[in-house]
């Protein structure tokens, strides 16, 4: 039985982004995690985007990106659909309304959806990059080569690694009950598949938790490594790289592209409309499927 | 068992190979089960044993060849729909239960299949009956120990009455008693008739229910027949690096001085040690 839908796992290969040192990975994903904070404009944001994905697609991980991302499609056209049509945030006065129907699409507010959307998905394309070009002990080791406090750092690596066991627990649940005659989806498939797994996944944790304390987990002193990470001159110019170019994009957001937040009245009615029925499609799509499902069960 | 009767299960050149993965789980295997045969699957970890055993109730279905069960084809039909025939106990118990009481948890499999509820209430009372499990009805499955668990969802599976049962390795981490019920539970649904394919490492298990033994390596089948046939070819116990019974291994080490094949069980070994004399040995020194 496979994993549950995509899965967020280290993906083997030996492309050049599978070889890059995971230190200069993380220090370009911390540059495009602060572009992404700073930046309000959503075109530079899914210009990092399609850069990010081009490389993902060169390092053959390509599919398993997008089949990640797909579960993104429904959380962004929720917010562009919401936003365009009630915004949170628009210069005030609010720019005027485009008309479709009885409803009162605003511009703004759609801008301010397409910067949120364009956020998540340039911050998710690099970390799915980092993710799954990198071996969770190499992430391990270079968090630490980071000086990431080391429970922290053991957090996140546990976390990370949890993430793929879970999905294929899931996964055999559902067979295991599949394989007694019930309905493979529909809620009334949820107690079912996840009794089983929180108990089996708070089990886990306990197990874990007990065999690391009897292994000296969490004891005073310097620890040793077996698995280091090297760290070279060319591998000290692109980490710093990263990090320049993510400072630079921090600037370029304040001062270019994140203090007008009219820009959005720039947008043609017609893309305002195009944009809002294809979000709305996905939106409404996915809520039919949770009603269809619930009436299922 | 007719020899001559249409298999319930027959698998045509079978190849499998799993949506992430680049190597053939199965490949190429062609079996037939018949009917109320008990059916051993063996080999190390990896060979293709659960992937064999997952074509069968629809789970999976196969990338090349074809399975039929009780002589339709399973491509195209839901694993809820080959449920009805096709029992499956998974490996690990807790994949299985759920509800909050054991009674619950036996009742889930007939109330899936449409069961009225008083005949779902009479099959709970008999396999509970059947399990030694009568008096942990109302108790809550987690707050049972492991081996009562297996048996809870072995019996969750049985409560569905199906013509073919599938275990994956019934007895791992299981105590003397609870194998010995499994064994035990073996042998009854040999006696009902009912078809059964069991994979286990456990070779004691398997001499002592199995009508016939397949080994599977690297997603082929490598040898079957009688447990006894196949524990005899010493080749093929090498390649797939199966370890007989410890009363087979001492029956082959004591093989230069006693006839015919070695010893399968602890009555069999004292046949042949009385009847070949070594029993005397010690006392004539």
């Amino acid at each position: 039985m496979g994993a549950l839908g995509p899965s967020i796992e280290h993906v083997r290969g030996a492309s050049w982004l599978h070889r890059a040192n995971p230190v200069v990975k993380l220090a370009w994903l911390v540059g495009t995690v602060f572009f992404a904070l700073a930046t309000y404009h959503p075109v530079p944001l899914l210009v990092a985007s399609i850069v990010g994905l081009a490389a993902c697609v060169s390092a053959g991980i390509g599919g398993a990106v997008g089949r990640v991302l797909l579960i993104f499609a429904p959380l962004a056209a929720s917010i562009l659909v919401i936003q365009t049509l009630a915004p949170a945030s628009c210069a005030a006065p609010c720019a005027a309304p485009v008309a479709l129907g009885p409803f009162d699409l605003f511009p703004g507010g759609m801008t301010h959806g397409l910067s949120l959307a364009a956020r998540i998905l340039a911050v998710e394309v690099v970390s799915l990059g980092v993710l799954m070009t990198t071996h969770p002990s190499d992430l391990f080791a270079a968090l630490a080569r980071m000086r990431v406090p080391y429970l922290l750092n053991f957090m996140v690596s546990m976390t990370l690694q949890l993430v793929p066991i879970l999905q294929r627990e899931v996964a055999n649940v559902l067979a295991a009950q599949r394989s007694r005659g019930m309905r493979s989806s529909g809620f009334g498939s949820v107690i079912p598949a996840f009794v089983p797994v929180f108990a089996g996944a708070f089990e886990r944790v306990q197990q874990l938790s007990i065999s690391l304390e009897s292994r000296a987990f969490g004891s005073s002193g310097r620890r040793t490594s077996f698995r280091r990470i090297g760290f070279g001159p060319m591998d000290v110019v692109l980490a710093s790289l990263g990090l320049v170019a993510g400072a630079a994009g921090v600037v370029a957001g304040i001062v270019l592209w994140n203090a007008d937040r009219t820009a959005g009245t720039t947008l043609p009615p017609l893309l305002v409309v195009a944009v809002f029925v294809v979000a709305a499609i996905v939106f409404l799509g996915v809520i039919a499927a949770g009603i269809r499902a619930v009436l299922q069960a | 068992m007719n020899p001559d009767a249409p298999p319930v299960v027959a698998l045509r050149d079978v190849r499998y190979v799993y949506p992430s993965g680049d190597v053939a789980a199965l490949d190429g295997v062609t079996l037939e089960i018949q009917r109320g045969q008990v059916l051993a699957v063996a080999g190390q970890n990896g060979s293709g044993k659960t992937t064999l055993t997952k074509l069968l109730n629809g789970l999976l279905q196969p990338t090349n060849g074809s399975v039929a069960v009780l002589g339709r084809d399973t491509a195209g039909r839901r694993v809820q729909e080959l449920a009805r025939h096709v029992g499956y106990v998974f490996q690990n118990p807790n994949h299985q239960l759920f509800a909050r009481s054991v009674a619950e948890e036996l009742a889930f499999g007939p109330r899936n299949l449409g069961i009225d509820e008083a005949e779902v209430a009479a099959r709970v009372a008999e396999v509970a009956d059947a399990f030694g499990l009568t008096g942990h009805l109302g108790a809550h499955p987690y707050h049972l120990g492991f081996p009562i668990r297996k048996l809870v969802s072995i019996a969750s599976v049985v409560t569905m009455r199906p013509s073919i049962m599938v275990l994956d390795e019934p007895t791992t981490g299981q105590d003397h008693r609870t194998a010995g019920a499994i064994t035990r539970l073996l042998f009854g649904l040999r006696g009902a008739g009912i078809t059964v394919v069991c994979v286990s490492h456990d070779m004691e298990l398997v001499v002592a229910v199995a009508d016939r033994l397949v080994v599977m390596r690297t997603g082929r089948v490598v040898a079957e027949g009688t447990p006894r046939e196949v524990l005899a070819d010493g080749a093929t116990l090498s390649a797939t690096r199966l370890r007989p019974p410890q009363i087979t291994r001492l029956s082959m080490a004591l093989s230069g001085g006693m006839e015919g094949p070695a010893a399968l069980t602890v009555q069999e070994l004292l046949r042949d040690v009385r009847a070949s004399g070594l029993d005397r040995v010690g006392g004539s020194g």
